[in-house]
């Protein structure tokens, strides 16, 4: 999706060279920012122009580098000294306005040299920002920079709109085709459309599905796992229409509200109900899991069960490579993908999620197939004359679904909890909201301190029940399914 | 026969061993070289007063004017004649000493942490295969797995709360420092080992090892169960019954042993999963370990540092596999005779 491009300019401001070296970086306080009539040239191309999804919820623009006329000599200060910085401008806006703004002084260290000042702004909405801003020392030195932006926002497409929609219904119509194209088959064999094996099979299949569900319920860990899922797929499927209010629209006036009637939880940083986000949150958070626990899973599945059949060097390549990726910190990795990437959204986390998972199924899946080929079934198939693609989607795969399938449940879990791990360091997907970064937004607004607990301790909780209610079904799944369990 | 087959199978894991190090390295490299940004840009101040020739040196002198595949051989040639090369910030400081002072720290974090996951996991674990399916079983693995589910980070963060105000004006909740690795303000930011400081480290070290100790026992004690669940089952647990052992003896003599070779292969993997966990610990609770270190040196483009980071976690995920191996060839008599 072409949203990754989100603008990021930096305008710096470099403050003049002023005559004496004693300054604190008291910083900035600029009464509010500015603005300058931007010019708007309806069809120009413009710098910083840019289009999300309409639920893209923030955006953060700094304005980017523009020459300086005096570069000046890099002041030195050291601890202690003060600078007062003040700055001046408006914001005019065409739709879009500017809801936060940061100083960001740039102070080398070691060098104790003062070399310039930065802002950048959040905006939000959409339409023309334009800044003029204008900086003043204490040494009533100014220096003024200006640069405007553009902000567009497309509406989201019917595709993203209702991708999940229209993929619940492939899949439907995919079996039902499969259903019908086996009938089809048998009619042009000349048998009758439904025949006594079909039926046979069918009631086979029905009856070990409903054997298996009831040794599930039966287990404790099974139940308590499937009613907390039920539960919060619920919340997940039918959350965004019983949330009392929109998350998509800010209150700027009401930010970081206490709990009250009107919101139980507060209000976050934009002004938006907290119990409202949780609401949408639980339907993000579980999409990233699961959609990136089957990208995992899947590939996987396919490394695993090539390496194993194929055996021989190939193998140990594969094996080898497998291992590279199972020792690589994965955190480590994460944060230079972060690094790397810049700013993600939800289909970028999930690929980062899935793309690096699948490594562990990969080990396991290969185990079970190198114990399954050499079992007698698959030699007496391959003595009539199975070709290997057939051995493999008959014998071999069908034996390690139901590991793969356990293993899955719980690899949605482990996503969910790196979702949120990521989001919290920063790596967190822009346009949506999930669980992962409202505590990333709850902890980089220091919610405790502010007297917003629940705004921490909600996110958290959710999470940590999800996860409890997959690794429960995973581990029951597992105790089911896994024939090396199951004897006991 | 045996014996030789023994010391092949040893060197072939050697190679692979080898082989994955140098794969780690070789991806590392690239990942992090690829990375926007120019390090140049990042070790001078931006301003006139330096001159551009100044870069040119400062580029030459850390062969970052070469191409990609020059600067992987003097990376890999470096590496392998233990020349780890100076950071680019740090006033240049050698990269072994600056991580192995940071190190000492993560150790301490994860060793303690270790220490505490395996004594409590393991406790759990076999009390609740002893007693399968009662109270205390059905308690204690929803409790660990309750645990188990919650980012580290946000578990952290809570703890964190918890032990550093007095909620409800509780005046005899323990008060625990929030962050730090131990008093500086009261003995000075010069560490030298004198009994109040290790006393007041230890302070500091108890919530970042709590919290990693408590979100990892889950892992321990549900191994541990299975495993013992399935030795219990045995036919020889029910002959030592039979002879009279006490339960304590059996366990102790015969189902312990026998269900530890899982555990083994656990404990290696779960150093990945430490190290891992320790990251977020760290920046939580200011802890100035390998985890600080990398984000810091991510933001600075350190390379040789963020490369040295990276390399020294594959390198103890992939010598922890290789030791938990050879200690359960040697333990196992099935594998060293097979």
């Amino acid at each position: 999706m072409g949203w990754f491009n989100m603008h990021r300019l930096v305008v710096r401001t470099r403050i003049p060279a002023a005559p004496r070296s004693s300054f604190v970086l008291v910083g900035a306080i600029l009464g509010f920012l500015l603005l300058s009539g931007a010019v708007l040239i309806p069809g120009l191309e413009l710098p910083g122009q840019t289009s999300g999804p309409a639920e893209l919820r923030s955006l953060t623009i700094a304005l980017g580098p523009v020459p300086v006329a005096d570069a000046g000599d890099p002041q030195n200060v050291t601890e202690g000294d003060m600078i007062f910085l003040g700055g001046s401008g408006s914001v005019p806006s065409d739709g879009a306005s500017i809801i936060n703004y940061t100083w960001i002084i740039d102070y080398h260290e070691t060098n104790q040299t003062l070399y310039g000042v930065n802002t950048s702004f959040s905006v939000r909405g959409t339409g023309y920002v334009g800044v003029n801003l204008t900086v003043t020392d204490s040494n009533n030195l100014t220096d003024w920079d200006n640069s405007y932006v553009v902000v567009k926002i497309r509406p989201a497409t019917f595709l993203e709109k209702n991708w999940l929609i229209l993929v619940l219904v492939a899949a439907a119509a995919v079996l039902i085709v499969r259903i019908l194209l086996g009938g089809i088959k048998r009619v042009l064999a000349g048998l009758p459309f439904v025949t006594e094996t079909s039926k046979e099979k069918s009631r086979l299949a029905t009856r070990r599905f409903g054997k298996t569900m009831k040794q599930l319920l039966r287990n404790y860990m099974g139940l308590a796992g499937v009613i907390i899922l039920v539960f919060f797929v619920f919340l997940a499927i039918f959350g965004p229409y019983i949330a009392p209010y929109d998350v998509h629209k800010l209150d700027l006036e009401n930010t970081f509200a206490l709990p009250s009637k009107e919101h139980w939880i507060g209000t976050d940083n934009f002004g938006v109900d907290i119990f409202s986000e949780l609401l949408y949150g639980a339907r993000t958070s579980i999409i990233v899991g699961m959609v990136s626990a089957i990208i995992a899973s899947f590939l996987g599945a396919a490394v695993g069960l090539y390496s194993g059949y194929v055996g021989g060097w190939k193998d140990e390549v594969v094996m080898r490579l497998n291992d590279i990726v199972l020792s690589i910190p994965w955190l480590v990795l994460m944060i230079v993908v972060a690094a790397f990437i810049g700013e993600i959204d939800l289909t970028g986390i999930i690929l980062i999620i899935g793309l690096t998972g699948w490594s562990t199924t990969a080990r396991m899946v290969r185990a079970q197939v190198l114990s399954v080929k050499e079992r007698q079934y698959v030699e007496r198939a391959r003595a009539i004359g199975a070709s290997e693609m057939s051995i493999i989607r008959r014998h071999i795969f069908p034996n390690t679904f139901p590991l793969v399938f356990a293993n899955t449940i719980l690899t949605v879990a482990v996503s969910i909890l790196s979702e949120a791990t990521l989001s919290f360091l920063g790596l967190r997907p822009i346009g949506v909201i999930t669980w992962g970064t409202m505590l990333s937004f709850a902890s980089s607004s220091s919610a405790f301190q502010i007297g917003l607990h629940w705004w921490i301790l909600m996110p958290g909780l959710c999470i940590v029940f999800v996860v409890l209610g997959f690794t429960l079904l995973g581990y029951a799944l597992d105790e089911i399914l896994n024939p090396k369990l199951r004897k006991r | 026969m045996a014996r030789r087959s023994f010391r092949r199978m040893i060197l072939k894991r050697l190679i692979n061993v080898f082989l994955t190090i140098l794969g780690i390295m070789i991806l590392n490299f690239f990942l992090i070289h690829l990375m926007p940004g120019d390090p140049i840009e990042n070790m001078i101040p931006r301003s006139p007063k330096f001159d551009v020739s100044l870069k040119w040196n400062l580029a030459e002198k850390f062969h970052l004017n070469d191409s990609l595949p020059e600067q992987l051989g003097y990376y890999l040639y470096n590496t392998f004649t233990g020349n780890w090369g100076t950071s680019y910030m740090a006033n240049k400081r050698a990269v072994f000493d600056i991580i192995m002072g940071d190190m000492r720290w993560t150790m301490l974090l994860v060793g303690v942490s270790t220490v505490f996951t395996l004594l409590i996991g393991m406790a759990i674990g076999a009390y609740s295969a002893y007693r399968r399916g009662g109270a205390f079983d059905v308690g204690a693995t929803s409790t660990t797995l309750f645990f188990y589910g919650m980012p580290v980070f946000w578990l952290a963060i809570v703890l964190q709360l918890l032990f550093t105000t007095q909620l409800l004006g509780m005046n005899w909740w323990p008060q625990l420092p929030a962050g730090g690795y131990y008093d500086t303000q009261r003995y000075g930011a010069e560490l030298k080992w004198t009994w109040p400081i290790f006393v007041s480290a230890c302070k500091y070290l108890i919530l970042p090892s709590m919290t990693l100790a408590i979100g990892s026992v889950a892992g321990i004690s549900l191994v541990m169960r299975s495993a013992l669940v399935d030795t219990m089952t045995d036919d020889y647990i029910l002959t030592a019954r039979a002879k009279g052992l006490t339960d304590y003896q059996v366990l102790r003599r015969h189902a312990l042993p026998n269900g530890m070779p899982p555990m083994i292969a656990l404990i290696a993997m779960d150093v990945a999963f430490v190290i891992g966990g320790a990251y977020q610990v760290e920046v939580i609770f200011n802890y100035p370990g390998i985890g600080y270190r990398t984000i810091k040196s991510i933001q600075d483009l350190d390379f040789p540092i963020l490369q040295f980071i990276v390399v020294v976690g594959g390198v103890a995920v992939v010598l922890a596999n290789f030791i938990s191996d050879m200690i359960l060839i040697y333990i196992d008599p099935r594998i060293r005779m097979g």
